[in-house]
């Protein structure tokens, strides 16, 4: 698998070049936000706003009032947690044009608990007129501005950073409220966003072999969550559906698809795998992954259950994890 | 002045945390550790613990403990030194910083049987925090003292000047703040970033305030953190010293490059070299 470093970097100044009015605000995070590079090429748009995040967002609607676009550019918990009132009231409500690139989505942070955003969709889905938006590798950390560009409003972005993966090929970029199918089957349907979608391809294949007809999509539109494809998913799984996602499993994807299928009268079982309504430690992604039940494994585990079936799939024979260097040159600091 | 024989124990054991910051750092590989951060907060975390504050480490709920909050979590290396060398970790326990079972975490997270205090990490919120401690302490007569440490950037924050203007309308004279003024915050200078004079504005907020010349200088910060522990104004404490980031490690002074990364094994062993032969 091709591993890209640092993709926004170079990506997003290339992007920027003809975008007058695109500016970019951090809070005392520039190189954790991989917008150094940035800042050096164009100056004059780059406002560093100390490490004040209130102010920032509402600045930010004032800039967007007279016609910037801005993108602000920090650790996901640092936007919805303290300045969610001036994000909500300032920017939401007005509907205006920012763009907020947020990461360290999730567990995917040793940080501990001040730097795990694990309510994050729940909450920017609760906020009307907010388009909600995660990358799940590099084709979608790329396209994901264009994305965000054609939103007439604010656009909340679970970005990753540092070292990514390539898992879909750079002439299939994302597309708003549009899911990728990664596998075929009639089983179980399983709903994963950003990091979690690994774990399920990891466990593609094993399944497959073992005669487990597993549909996956890939989401990377939290809100809207309109494609028809995911109901049609949803109404073939014979035993039904399983999401995965980096997050608590309340107000995020395990919750759309339970409003999706409630309202449309589909009495299938539904399991959502995630932070089971708690709080995370400081810890590397991937032990957290496997002891709060978001890894391949758990996956299988779910799968079994849902169909009735055991698998006889051990750890080994899922496909090897890919384990990031929790800190590497790609990355600007340990967190 | 403070006592010869405290300067003394707060030196000693000032050059003893320094060792256990870089051995923790070290220890933690490719996670990294803020070094920079812990470093400039070295004498005023040992002066608290080895000269200042009323606590029992065999006892760490002790009801008329003085508090410490460390509101500027990411330094929590200095903290953790500070609860082994005073003995409620272990230094076996010490060595777990960062690991995926550990309680020592990138960021101080509240656990009662080894005094943390306060979770922190977010900042500016500590510092409110510990200002509501001071007023509790305040409401049931009790004579404890509520010690904060706070960084210059993270006087960026709004809720630091709520909280300060706060404190001083409620008279909080048993609450010590105390500034680690080292100049760099994460991305760039505190004068580049927001040149402000703090000062003027812990004043205007209505707070006792003193500038320590030497913050890494222990008898300088002992006297400070004397004078305000004695002090009953009616209005809260601040002392700003005035530290250097990294002050220990050539490399790491005054250093923006050093404020959090993993410590390769040759700047581990200049590290130790330069701490053995000071
Ligand atoms: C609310 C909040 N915003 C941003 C950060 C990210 N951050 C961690 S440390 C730091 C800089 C801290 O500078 P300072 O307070 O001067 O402390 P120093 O590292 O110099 O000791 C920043 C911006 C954070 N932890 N909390």
């Amino acid at each position: 698998m091709e591993i890209v470093k640092r993709p926004h970097v170079e990506n997003f100044i290339e992007w920027s070049k003809d975008k007058p009015e695109v500016v970019v605000l951090t809070a005392d995070l520039t190189n954790s936000s991989e917008v150094g590079k940035w800042r050096d090429t164009y100056p004059d748009r780059f406002f560093p706003m100390k490490m004040a995040e209130q102010n920032m967002m509402s600045f930010a609607a004032g800039l967007a009032r007279e016609g910037y676009t801005p993108f602000i550019h920090t650790f996901a918990v640092f936007i919805y947690r303290r300045p969610y009132d001036q994000l909500a009231m300032s920017i939401a409500y007005p509907k205006l044009p920012v763009r907020f690139v947020a990461f360290l989505p999730g567990i995917a942070t040793p940080g501990g608990v001040t730097h795990q955003a694990i309510e994050d969709v729940a909450i920017m889905r609760a906020t009307p007129n907010m388009t909600v938006l995660e990358t799940g590798d590099a084709t979608e950390v790329e396209s994901v501005l264009d994305v965000a560009h054609s939103v007439d409003g604010p656009v909340y972005i679970r970005m990753l950073r540092g070292e990514v993966p390539r898992l879909f090929p750079k002439a299939e970029p994302m597309r708003l409220d549009e899911v990728r199918v990664l596998s075929e089957g009639d089983d179980v349907t399983v709903l994963t966003a950003g990091i979690t979608t690994e774990e399920a391809v990891r466990a593609a294949a094993p399944l497959a072999a073992a005669g487990v007809g597993m549909k996956h999509l890939h989401v990377s539109t939290h809100k809207p969550f309109g494609d028809p494809v995911v109901l049609d998913a949803i109404l073939g799984a014979r035993h039904g559906v399983i999401t995965l996602e980096n997050h608590t499993i309340i107000g995020g994807l395990g919750s759309a698809v339970a409003e999706l299928m409630a309202e449309n009268a589909i009495g299938k079982k539904l399991v959502r795998l995630g932070l089971q309504d708690t709080y995370a430690h400081g810890a590397s992604q991937a032990y957290l992954m496997k002891e709060y039940g978001l890894d391949a494994p758990a996956l299988v585990r779910a799968v079994e259950k849902l169909t009735g079936r055991a698998t006889g799939i051990t750890e080994p024979d899922l496909d090897a994890v890919r384990i990031e260097a929790v800190h590497s040159l790609a990355k600007a600091e340990a967190l | 002045m403070a006592n010869k024989k405290t300067v003394d124990l707060v030196e000693e054991k000032a050059a003893l945390m320094r060792r256990d910051v870089i051995e923790m750092g070290y220890a933690a590989g490719g996670r990294g550790a803020h070094f920079g951060p812990a470093l400039s907060s070295i004498e005023i975390v040992a002066g608290l613990f080895f000269g200042i504050m009323n606590h029992d480490p065999k006892n760490p709920t002790m009801a008329d403990r003085d508090r410490f909050v460390q509101s500027k979590g990411h330094a929590c290396l200095a903290y953790y030194a500070a609860l082994t060398e005073t003995g409620y970790i272990t230094r076996e326990q010490m060595y777990t910083f960062k690991g995926d079972n550990s309680f020592l975490a990138g960021h101080p997270t509240r656990n009662m049987k080894y005094g943390i205090e306060v979770t922190s990490g977010s900042l500016g919120n500590g510092f409110a925090v510990a200002c509501g401690m001071a007023k509790a302490a305040k409401i049931k007569s009790d004579d404890h003292k509520v010690y904060c440490l706070v960084g210059d950037g993270e006087c960026n924050e709004g809720i630091i000047w709520e909280a300060a203007m706060n404190a001083a309308k409620y008279e909080l004279d048993n609450l010590i703040a105390i500034v680690d003024r080292n100049g760099v915050q994460l991305a760039g200078t505190t004068k580049d970033i927001m040149d402000v004079d703090i000062e003027a504005l812990w004043r205007a907020a209505g707070w006792d305030v003193v500038v320590v010349e030497g913050g890494n200088d222990a008898s300088s910060v002992l006297e400070a953190l004397q004078g305000m522990r004695d002090s009953s104004s009616g209005k809260p404490h601040v002392i700003i010293a005035n530290t250097t980031k990294g002050k220990g490690i050539s490399f790491m002074e005054g250093s923006l490059g050093w404020h959090a990364r993993p410590m390769p094994q040759e700047f581990y062993e200049q590290a130790v070299a330069e701490l053995e032969n000071a």
